[in-house]
């Protein structure tokens, strides 16, 4: 096997609400400078509202809490926003400004910037009212490089909560599980801020969990999220994220539906945005594997089965079907013969690098998945020249 | 004054389906249920809408617009029986090119439904006495489709119902 090893999961006798609960204490007391990154989702407001009550324990109110608004966001998501910021116990800096955001709905601009002063007519709705739109430092970099100047050394050792869960994806799975033990929710800060930790007090929380908890303490919470239901978009998939990126165009036709108002304008604000919602889950914005996929010291065979563990069981059947499909028909031709791992068998067109397109798309699409891979391998041993056998 | 007779749909005539032919670009697939919904609609609402048809005067009509409800009129007999085998049409003459965006502009030209719009629709059908079933069927949606819309409770009460507990926490070792 290989040195690339993820940890496994030791469950204890506490549960994720005791444990984070626990966690938050144990910052409270370390860190002078406490603040939570919000986006208005339901992970984020578990963290916020855990925050507060530790908060009050331990007399540190009002809590810091920061937002980056990313502008083309649910009207459900501003309202709620507003009302945390209105909280007597919660100190909000709300940010409106233009960082660089992943835009991949087009090749020509490949990066939009949220509140672009240049692009104010096109903006999809007003500024709001507490927007925070500039400070000492601001740069059109992501928002990992913008740490930096917010956090500052002078406010001391800063704790930086974030509702990030092992459960979201195997990347952040690997975030929480590259330490063990109970301190495993503390992690370096991004964006050289080596006087901060990030803090993932829910890091072990599942989707049921989190909403578990708004619904036993009457939290109030996002209501997106109930349209999103109606709308019939499954809970894995219901996020608060920016839209534009890779993963998110894939659900970019859910702003159609859930949001028509705010999708109009969307379409105006970014090239290519109108395009992508209708063709996002087609061949025309192709998966794309590349080589920056692969986690170092690992094979395609084992990022493709550990990417597969990680998926909700539905997802998971679909895309090993999927899979299962491509390996019978390799075996056909190849009687039996190994899959190679990243180069395509010269009679068969598969590889395990092909066959990690349904693991990362999380399903088959309606059998539209297992024929996109069963035609590339065609392609490719078309290519080599090896005629059909 | 506007001159009606020279919009198509004044001139709609009964031709017999079979001298129809489908056109050999069209987009436009139909799933099952969405197909089914068709049949529903021509038995419950009639033939509201003519079958979009180019005619050089050679042979057969290509249909521009339609397919797919001429499919249903030429393959489901209850449809059939009411209009004794015909179909409605209106003519366009127009080049290829031109056709096939007529094609396209047809089909995308219209709105998406929104979802708060819709599940209000569902409740007020439910609560004007629809069964679930009913609305189901006439208008070939999934139960959880209806299940769905027709939900008030906020998403924390929906997955509360079905979790009874916080799970156990975990570390990584």
């Amino acid at each position: 096997m290989t040195k690339y090893h993820l940890r496994k999961k030791h469950y204890v006798d506490q549960s994720v609400l005791e444990l984070a609960r626990e966690r938050l204490r144990f910052v409270f007391e370390r860190f002078d400078f406490i603040t939570v990154g919000f986006s208005g989702g339901k992970d984020s407001t578990c963290c916020l509202n855990l925050a507060i009550e530790v908060a009050q324990d331990t007399k540190r109110l009002p809590l810091h809490v920061y937002t980056f608004d990313e502008e083309a966001i649910p009207p459900e998501t501003v309202e709620y926003m507003a009302r945390v910021g209105a909280r007597p116990d919660v100190k909000l800096d709300w940010y409106c400004v233009p960082i660089q955001h992943r835009n991949a709905c087009s090749t020509r601009e490949l990066y939009w910037y949220p509140w672009q002063p240049e692009l104010r007519e096109r903006w999809v709705r007003e500024l709001p009212a507490q927007a925070i739109t500039d400070y000492p430092g601001l740069t059109r970099t992501p928002i990992a490089a913008q740490m930096a100047a917010l956090f500052p050394a002078s406010l001391g050792s800063i704790a930086h909560i974030m509702g990030i869960r092992a459960q979201e994806s195997l990347s952040r799975y690997g975030a929480i599980a590259s330490k063990r033990g109970f301190e495993a929710f503390l992690s370096p800060c991004s964006g050289h801020v080596r006087h901060g930790k990030n803090v993932y007090p829910i890091y072990d929380w599942t989707t049921e969990d989190v909403w578990k908890a708004p619904a036993t303490f009457g939290w109030d919470y996002n209501r997106a999220y109930d349209v999103m239901e109606a709308a019939g978009v499954s809970r894995h998939d219901q996020r608060c994220a920016p839209p534009f990126g890779e993963q998110p165009i894939r659900r970019l036709h859910t702003y159609k539906t859930c949001w028509p108002h705010l999708w109009a304008k969307m379409t105006a604000r970014v090239p290519g945005a109108a395009t992508a919602a209708r063709y996002a889950n087609t061949e025309l914005y192709g998966i794309g594997i590349e080589d920056a996929d692969l986690p170092a010291g690992m094979t395609w065979r084992q990022w493709t089965l550990a990417t597969l563990d990680l998926l909700p069981d539905h997802n998971r059947r679909e895309a090993a079907a999927a899979i299962r499909v491509a390996i019978s028909i390799h075996n056909s031709r190849t009687h039996h013969a190994p899959i190679p791992d990243a180069d395509p068998h010269p009679v068969s067109g598969f590889s395990w690098k092909l066959l990690y397109i349904p693991a990362k798309i999380g399903g088959n699409k309606f059998g539209r998945v297992q024929q996109k891979i069963t035609n590339r391998a065609i392609q490719e041993r078309k290519r080599r020249g090896i005629p059909r056998a | 004054m506007p001159v009606l007779r020279a919009q198509p749909v004044s001139s709609v005539e009964w031709i017999d389906a079979a001298r129809l032919v489908a056109n050999d670009y069209n987009p436009n697939v139909q799933p099952p249920p969405e197909f089914r919904l068709l049949k529903i609609s021509l038995l419950e609402d009639g033939w509201t809408q003519p079958i979009v048809v180019f005619d050089d005067g050679s042979g057969p009509l290509v249909i521009v617009d339609g397919e797919h409800r001429w499919r249903v009129a030429r393959e489901d007999r209850d449809v059939a029986q009411k209009t004794g085998g015909l179909v409605p049409i209106v003519r366009i003459r127009k080049e290829r090119a031109a056709r096939m965006m007529s094609t396209i502009r047809h089909n995308r030209a219209r709105g998406e439904h929104t979802v708060k719009q819709m599940a209000a629709i569902v409740r007020e059908l439910l609560s004007a006495g629809q069964s679930v079933d009913d609305v189901c069927f006439l208008l070939q949606m999934e139960p959880e489709e209806v299940d769905r819309l027709a939900d008030r409770a906020g998403m924390p009460e929906r997955v509360n119902r079905e979790t009874p507990t916080f799970e156990k926490g975990w570390m990584p070792q």
